[in-house]
């Protein structure tokens, strides 16, 4: 058994071995992954302090950070802020939770997928905190709301006011716990699911509430975790103090400022008749007066703005009330119609209901121009031509859309992320109140938009793909892929060329070993033959020496084929060392001088040209030593800028060029110089000697200076090369 | 010797992989158990007493024909853009079925129809669209001409056929409210002619001018015997007027689409609600849809009679099914 066998009968060993072990790595690999994923982000603590939120993904409401807090001052009904891995299995989470109204509820998500815009639109658990009826509410969501605990906390849940909020999610157990920390009175709640939800992210989320949230983290979570919470007992408040009052749903008056220093009584505001908004437009500027409207909060920061039916007003308070956006509030003040804009000073504002915050409507930047729209929840789109930060780190984006355009205000903190993200150029809708006030237009633009939140920016389209920078880009490409195409068929050719000359080698190896040592071996056995053959068979004696002769020729050519064949020298010695060494082969034991020269500096020739030199250099020689009794060759190799030339000179008999003298080696030569562009010039006249001279080109060196030069050239040739299919395959359908 | 362990072991793995591969076919086969078809539900808001017994309803049906719910819809009954949004999501997600109750009957035209034109079988409840039923299209309607005939009934009951009544809330952004206005009053023209309607008023989904519609109304009125608001922003704006103005506590308020219990139980001055069963088209939808996607044919519309809610019948079994709203339980 060679040790060739050996070694490939061991490799199926190997190659089940290696298989083997990948398939070992990959089941680690597929096993350990949900593990890892389990783990992946746990323990997690908000960064809120620090201003930066931006692993969180909003779904409704109007999530911004402020004083190191997440606030979301909306009313929306399922409002949802995420975060985490939906890997994410057996953890705990908790944070402190002030809630901003009543008749809603502000709590803790865990084990959430699936979310989308809409009320109960999650799969996934939530335990909250609900003002309607104090309770501490844990239940299961999977696109629709599935109750399980409703536990009365002694105290109730009033609005503006820390509690904390633990959700642990272990197995098939949920448990949760809710401390109101001044009082510090805690309730548990806990419920079991055989079907349970196993893995999900984590989120914040209100109903009919904005909410507040600090504090946020969420760690791994045992049985142990989940028994000291389930454990605990509510607080042994008495029952009296348990019994807390459900929380109005009718309309309440808690927004409504102190009437204390007001100029206007008590009783005149409460006799006044509500108008509509658009109506107070007609309003006494010489005599203000007090006027009564109702409508919707539909931006609260930087200041408060109300809508209804017929328009919008800016408001401005005696005493900030802590509103929401989607609030319903009646308003009470002195109207300032302005051009475009009406302002209510001096007012008094009492919430009447809490609601989901008001669709937009959708104008045109042409409409909102017109200042129809002031004060007043719009969507519109525009493409974003500037950004830059405003007063107070405000995100300031400038747009365009038609012949209007119009800036974006948007508050600091969780837009950073997608104002560095935005691109100018793109497409983009914005959510926001139109305002025409020059306070925030600073006359530059018609109306500004103040979003309320960085979800009311949507990227429509990014920008259009064919900018400068990409176009430069893909010409760099383009030009990078020419040179890595003409490299590769470089290299290509090199490879065959190769080929072609070792199998040349071994044909002239084989050719040595067999054929020349053959004719030797004939040879010498017929010059033993003849060596026994008497004087007198003298006719048997002549063919003999004929043979041999034969024999002899016949060697001396196969040694000169093998000569011709064996190509080490080129590669081994270079090009004109090989041809003299070829010459003084092929003139050994004669008189014929060989003298061999260069001129110019010395350059790596392709090896195609280097072979077709050598081919035609060689034939070149031949033909003078066969046919020109010469006494002297000369080999000239001349290294130019951009080409090279290969001259044999010989000093024999020459011949008449221009008769038909165009035998089969010289047609080789000419057809070798073609397949590499050169130029072949034989000169000879009878008695004068013979002189054979090849011009090939040489590629250019790659510099940055000849590239231009290069792939102009490139494309000259494709061209002209086209030109030329075309002029000589007039009727082709390869256009 | 080595030829021939070799020779065996490639026979050996040429079989294991043979049986590999028909295990992981059996198994890939084993899992890929047909899942049931989904529809989608999209109710005009989600999470209200009025919607919440139609997603129990759907549920249900979906619980007896072996089907899924998708279950999503704005968060507000006047999010017109939010529930086109949501549709349209909902035919890119080709679901096997959808319901919807429209926001708008204009605006929801060109989604519903491009669900058709996807062949989705579609059921529209609640108030209907101006597309002909037939084909996969199909109604399951409120009765609003009996929703408004039950008003005109109750406020002749409540006044003895005489006396003033205003209609607040009217909305043509829902269709089915002008057959509402109209069949309230021409009943009221029939039955009661001595009740004069003397003020009739645009509504809107916004709780404060419905409010404060109702407040123009009654300081318009001082003698206004009953009102009559026809969607549920007029009904809770008029209950607010009423119970803001203690001048005015004589009037009777007969709401619809307010199906709160808490609501009718506080609220003195409100009579009654009428509202249409959509557990009843929660039901009849997945049902109807169930049927198309078995090749059954369906009626191309069904018209439901709405309820009257009372205080005296507010316990009473039929109505306590129809706003059950505990849609996850059998």
């Amino acid at each position: 058994m060679s040790v060739r066998t050996t070694i490939f009968g061991l490799r199926p060993v190997l190659k089940f071995g290696l298989i083997g072990l990948l398939g070992l790595a990959a089941g680690l690999l597929f096993f350990s992954k949900p593990v890892l994923n389990r783990l992946a982000g746990l323990p997690y603590q908000d960064s809120f302090a620090a201003g930066t939120a931006d692993e969180w993904h909003a779904l409704g409401g109007t999530w911004e950070l402020a004083d190191g807090t997440m606030r979301n001052e909306s009313d929306e009904r399922g409002a949802k802020l995420m975060a985490g891995s939906v890997h994410w299995r057996d953890y705990a989470v908790e944070a402190d939770i002030q809630l901003l109204g009543l008749d809603g509820d502000a709590g803790l998500l865990v084990r959430s997928s699936d979310e989308e815009n809409g009320v109960d639109s999650y799969n996934g658990y939530y335990a909250g905190l609900r003002t309607h009826d104090n309770t501490l509410v844990l239940g299961r969501a999977d696109h629709g709301w599935i109750e399980n605990q409703a536990i009365l906390l002694p105290g109730g849940i009033r609005p503006f006011h820390w509690y904390h909020l633990k959700l642990v999610a272990v197995g098939c157990e949920i448990a949760a716990s809710a401390t109101d920390t001044l009082r510090n009175v805690t309730i548990p709640a806990a419920m079991s699911e055989k079907d349970c939800k196993p893995n999900g992210r984590i989120g914040l989320r209100s109903y009919s509430s904005g909410g507040v949230w600090r504090n946020v983290r969420a760690y791994q979570a045992t049985f142990a975790d989940l028994e000291a919470l389930r454990s605990k007992k509510p607080s042994a408040e008495s029952a009296d103090q348990a019994k807390v009052p459900a929380s109005p749903s009718s309309p309440s008056t808690t927004a409504e400022s102190s009437e204390a220093g007001d100029s206007a009584s008590v009783s005149e505001r409460q006799t006044l008749v509500a108008q509509e908004i658009a109506s107070l437009r007609m309003a006494s500027t010489a005599h203000p007066t007090l006027a009564k409207v109702r409508g919707v909060v539909v931006l609260t920061s930087p200041a408060l703005y109300m809508q209804d039916a017929t328009g919008g007003a800016a408001v401005m308070e005696v005493q900030a009330a802590p509103l929401k956006v989607g609030d319903e509030i009646e308003v009470t003040g002195k109207p300032e119609p302005r051009d475009f804009s009406l302002v209510l000073r001096e007012a008094k504002v009492r919430l009447l209901w809490t609601r989901a915050p008001i669709p937009p409507l959708s104008v045109t930047a042409a409409q909102a121009a017109t200042g129809a729209f002031d004060a007043t929840f719009v969507e519109l789109d525009g493409y974003l031509v500037s950004k830059e930060v405003g007063a107070g780190n405000t995100m300031i984006l400038g747009l365009q859309k038609g012949e209007q355009s119009f800036r974006a205000i948007m508050n600091p903190g969780r837009g950073d992320v997608l104002f560095r993200k935005l691109k100018t150029n793109s497409l983009l809708r914005f959510r926001g109140i139109c305002v025409v006030d020059s306070e925030y237009t600073q006359n530059l633009t018609p109306f500004v938009l103040l979003l309320r939140s960085p979800d009311d920016v949507a990227v429509l389209t990014g920008p259009p793909w064919w900018s400068a920078g990409h176009l430069a880009a893909i010409i760099a490409i383009a030009l990078i892929l020419v040179l890595a195409a003409q490299l590769l068929y470089s290299r290509v050719e090199h490879w065959r060329l190769r080929a072609v000359l070792e199998e040349r080698e071994r044909l002239a190896h084989e050719m040595h070993d067999t054929i020349a040592q053959s004719f030797a071996g004939i040879g010498f056995q017929l010059q033993a033959i003849r060596n026994d053959l008497q004087e007198k068979n003298s006719a048997a004696l002549r063919q003999l020496d004929l043979a041999s002769e034969l024999v002899r020729h016949s060697h001396d050519e196969a040694r000169r084929s093998i000569a011709t064949l064996r190509p080490e020298s080129l590669e081994s010695i270079g090009l004109l060392p090989a041809l003299e060494r070829s010459a003084r082969r092929m003139v050994d034991g004669g008189s014929v001088e060989v003298v061999a020269s260069s001129r110019g500096g010395e350059r790596p020739i392709p090896v195609r040209t280097t072979d077709a030199l050598y081919k035609i250099g060689q034939e070149a020689i031949a033909n003078a030593i066969r046919h020109a009794q010469p006494t002297s060759l000369h080999i000239l190799l001349d290294y130019e800028k951009d080409k090279v030339r290969l001259a044999i000179e010989d000093n024999g008999i020459g011949f008449n060029a221009g008769h038909d003298s165009l035998g089969f080696g010289l047609q080789g030569m000419h057809k070798r110089a073609e397949s590499i562009s050169a130029a072949l010039d034989i000169k000879s006249e009878s008695g004068q000697g013979t002189h054979v001279e090849v011009i090939a080109p040489l590629p250019p060196r790659f510099t940055l200076k000849v590239w231009p030069a290069y792939i102009w050239q490139y494309f000259q040739e494709r061209r002209s090369n086209a030109q030329e299919w075309e002029r000589t395959h007039p009727y082709s359908y390869r256009r | 010797m080595l030829n021939s362990l070799q020779s065996t072991w490639r026979k050996v793995f040429r079989r294991k992989s043979i049986l590999g591969l028909c295990l992981i076919w059996m198994w890939s086969g084993s899992c890929r158990r047909a899942s049931p078809p989904t529809i989608a539900f999209i109710p005009r808001t989600s999470g209200t007493p009025l919607w919440e017994p139609a997603h129990a309803g759907a549920e249900m049906a979906a619980r007896s024909t072996g089907t899924k719910i998708y279950w999503n819809a704005p968060t507000r009954e006047d999010d017109v853009q939010g529930q086109i949004t949501l549709v349209e999501s909902v035919i890119d997600r080709k679901y096997q079925g959808l319901v919807l109750a429209p926001d708008q009957a204009l605006a929801l035209i060109t989604p519903v129809r491009r669900a058709l034109s996807k062949g989705t079988p579609t059921v529209i409840i609640g108030s209907p669209l101006p597309i002909p039923p037939g084909g996969r299209l199909s109604y399951i309607l409120n009765d609003e001409e009996e929703a408004g005939r039950m008003a005109a009934l109750r406020v002749g009951q409540l006044l003895a056929g005489k006396g003033s009544v205003a209609i607040l809330g009217v909305n043509p952004d829902i269709a089915g409210i002008m057959v509402r206005a109209h069949s309230l009053e021409t009943t009221l023209a029939e039955r009661y002619p001595g009740i004069r309607i003397v003020e009739k008023r645009l509504g809107s989904f916004n709780f404060p001018h419905d409010q404060q519609i109702a407040e123009e109304t009654l300081r318009a009125n001082p003698n206004l015997n009953a009102i009559v608001a026809l969607t549920s922003a007029s009904t809770r704006g008029t209950c607010s007027a009423i119970a803001h103005n203690p001048k005015m506590q004589f009037t009777k308020v007969i709401g619809f689409d307010e199906p709160d219990p808490v609501l009718l139980l506080r609220e003195s001055e409100l009579d009654s609600m009428i509202v249409q069963n959509s557990r009843e088209m929660g039901l009849g939808a997945v049902k109807t849809i169930a049927a198309q996607l078995r090749g059954q044919s369906v009626p191309p519309e069904v018209r439901l009679k709405p309820l009257l809610i009372t205080r005296e019948n507010l316990a009473s079994p039929q109505v306590r099914q129809a706003l059950y709203m505990e849609w996850w339980q059998p």
